[in-house]
């Protein structure tokens, strides 16, 4: 609909708005810098740094240990999958082996995690739409898994569970039969925010067709993820690079047909069904042992062998005042985050501090493509287009 | 190791090298970059830009270490091309427009200068920002929180 009557108007009148950095719809404090012609966007810039806190400089100032809990920090949804790509990392770096239990518990919190996430995408998106029931059946499930989290480790959001090594500690045996009554009951859930959403006439007029993003153009500028799966490239980590054992779960990549934000939002659905499927592979196969390596330049020794033990005492004083000391060199290790290829690049001097942390956040790439998709389009569809690119401004500003 | 010889073979003047993560890793002159990059996306076929960054070797010459990142979607690999400076270094976005907020948090936070880059901004801090906070030279800082209890602590009272 156009505001001013081109027929009449001598030129074109441009209209400069901001959007953000605090608008309900921005995830956080994203700004965008709008040019408006009439309803039309026709140029679009996002400026972001708002949510600015050092994080890649202080990891400099922590032991490798205590970095754990900066990774939480930054992808605030998906902390358990930020601990996995940082632990993975390390572990390259120290060359240790991981039990067969702690790689499979790792599994299934990295993908509850990407559950949770997908959920708040789901609820947030539809919210952002102008649809509110959607939002409270998603953060209803989001709140059962954020409570395991909570019973395993003492924190619903902010867990710091996986660590160089393993786990911090292992999962009750209640804890699992629940989740597993989840995950049974998951696939039903899904089926109802899609009853809401997938079919809503409403829902798909605001979507379909709306910031289609070229699989050509997603690739050039680095995106990935779920947004890179909607425009046709079964591009997945966890498939292409398996990582924890992924080759031998059982599960698909599901991929879009336009590109649109229709399109991403119907990946993100399917990937929960396929979430559920890994979980529930990961909860059949799930071995007895350790959780944690027995290599003590990693891990502590247990407590009852500091009474019997020379050697286990001196460990624990050398992990406890110097930490983790990973031989010179350097490590990435690639993983699926819920919105694309995350990975912590370490640099290593050989002391118990690293010397660069640098962590490729799938949020930063993603949202170089946020222009590509908005302008030319309407300004009734900036919203849908950037719920559908899901930014994390936590791991994008860093 | 066969991947290495290939990359050998490919950059005369290239330092090969396969670190912890077997994430095979060249090292070429500031000069040939350009060419690396180009070399890297199309005959070695890792056509997708993964990450940039910069690690700050402060003993070294030419202390700045720029670490490209680059994928390849057929052979599913990872390949790491690196260059070392001490100020500035030749822009990639003209070649790969997903470098661009890449360069320009590198210039931010490090403060190298990307020749021929279209939009050399600062990018997370403010534009009026003195200094580049990921230099190791920078100290890290800090501001006292306000309590009653820091008040006399910091002479803010």
């Amino acid at each position: 609909m156009a505001l001013t009557d081109q027929s009449t108007a001598a030129k074109p009148e441009l209209l400069t708005i901001n959007m953000g950095p605090q608008h309900p719809s921005t995830h956080g404090v994203l700004r965008l810098e709008l040019v408006l012609d009439g309803e039309i966007v026709v140029h679009c810039r996002p400026v972001i740094g708002y949510l600015h806190t050092g994080i890649e400089k202080t990891f400099e100032s922590k032991t490798y240990v205590q970095g754990v809990v900066l990774t939480d920090r930054t992808d605030y949804l998906n902390s358990l999958g930020n601990n996995l790509a940082y632990a993975l990392s390390i572990e390259a770096l120290m060359g240790c082996e991981i039990p067969a239990r702690a790689t499979v518990l790792r599994v299934l919190l990295a993908e509850f995690t990407r559950l949770a996430s997908h959920l708040m995408f789901i609820g947030a998106m539809a919210l952002d739409l102008g649809a509110s029931s959607p939002f409270l059946y998603c953060w209803r499930e989001r709140e059962k898994i954020l409570d395991f989290f909570e019973r395993m480790s003492g924190a619903r959001m902010m867990t710091s569970f996986i660590r160089p090594g393993g786990l911090v500690r292992d999962l009750d045996a209640s804890i699992l039969a629940d989740m597993s009554a989840f995950i049974d009951a998951m696939p039903a859930y899904v089926d109802s925010y899609e009853d809401l959403l997938t079919g809503n006439p409403i829902f798909r007029e605001r979507t379909e067709g709306v910031g289609v993003l070229t699989g050509d153009d997603a690739l050039a500028l680095g995106v990935s993820g779920p947004i890179l799966r909607a425009s046709r490239v079964a591009f997945d980590v966890r498939k292409a690079n398996p990582y924890c054992g992924y080759e031998t779960y059982d599960f698909e990549i599901p991929t879009g047909t336009v590109g649109d934000c229709y399109d991403r939002y119907l990946v993100r659905v399917a990937e929960m069904r396929e979430t559920v499927r890994i979980c529930r592979q990961a909860l059949d196969k799930l071995p007895d042992g350790p959780v944690q390596t027995a290599d003590r330049k990693v891990m502590p020794p247990p407590r009852e062998e500091l009474a019997r033990s020379m050697e286990a005492v001196i460990h624990h004083f050398k992990l406890w005042t110097e930490g983790i000391r990973p031989p010179v060199g350097e490590a990435y290790v690639g993983v699926e985050s819920p919105r694309g290829e995350l990975g912590f690049y370490v640099v290593s001097d050989g002391s118990g501090r690293p010397i660069r942390v640098h962590e490729r956040a799938p949020s930063f790439a993603n949202l170089q493509a946020l222009p590509r998709i908005i302008e030319g389009g309407a300004m009734a569809d900036v919203v849908a287009c950037m719920a559908t690119m899901d930014p994390i401004m936590g791991e994008v500003d860093r | 190791m066969a991947v290495s010889d290939t990359l050998q073979a490919v950059f005369e003047s290239g330092e090969v090298s396969l670190p912890a993560d077997g994430i095979p890793t060249v090292r070429v002159p500031l000069a040939e970059l350009l060419e690396a990059v180009e070399q890297v996306r199309g005959a070695l076929g890792h056509s997708r830009f993964v990450d940039l960054t910069a690690v700050d070797r402060l003993t070294s010459e030419d202390r700045f270490e720029l670490v490209y990142l680059f994928y390849s979607l057929e052979a599913h690999t990872w390949l790491r091309l690196k260059a070392r400076t001490d100020h500035a270094a030749p822009s990639i976005t003209p070649l790969v427009p997903g470098a661009n907020w890449y360069e320009r948090e590198v210039f931010d936070l490090f403060g190298l200068d990307f020749q021929g880059h279209p939009n050399l901004k600062r990018l997370m801090l403010p534009d009026d920002w003195q200094g580049h906070p990921l230099r190791r030279t920078e100290p890290l800082g800090s501001e006292p929180v306000d309590f009653t209890v820091t008040r006399k602590m910091y002479g803010t009272d």
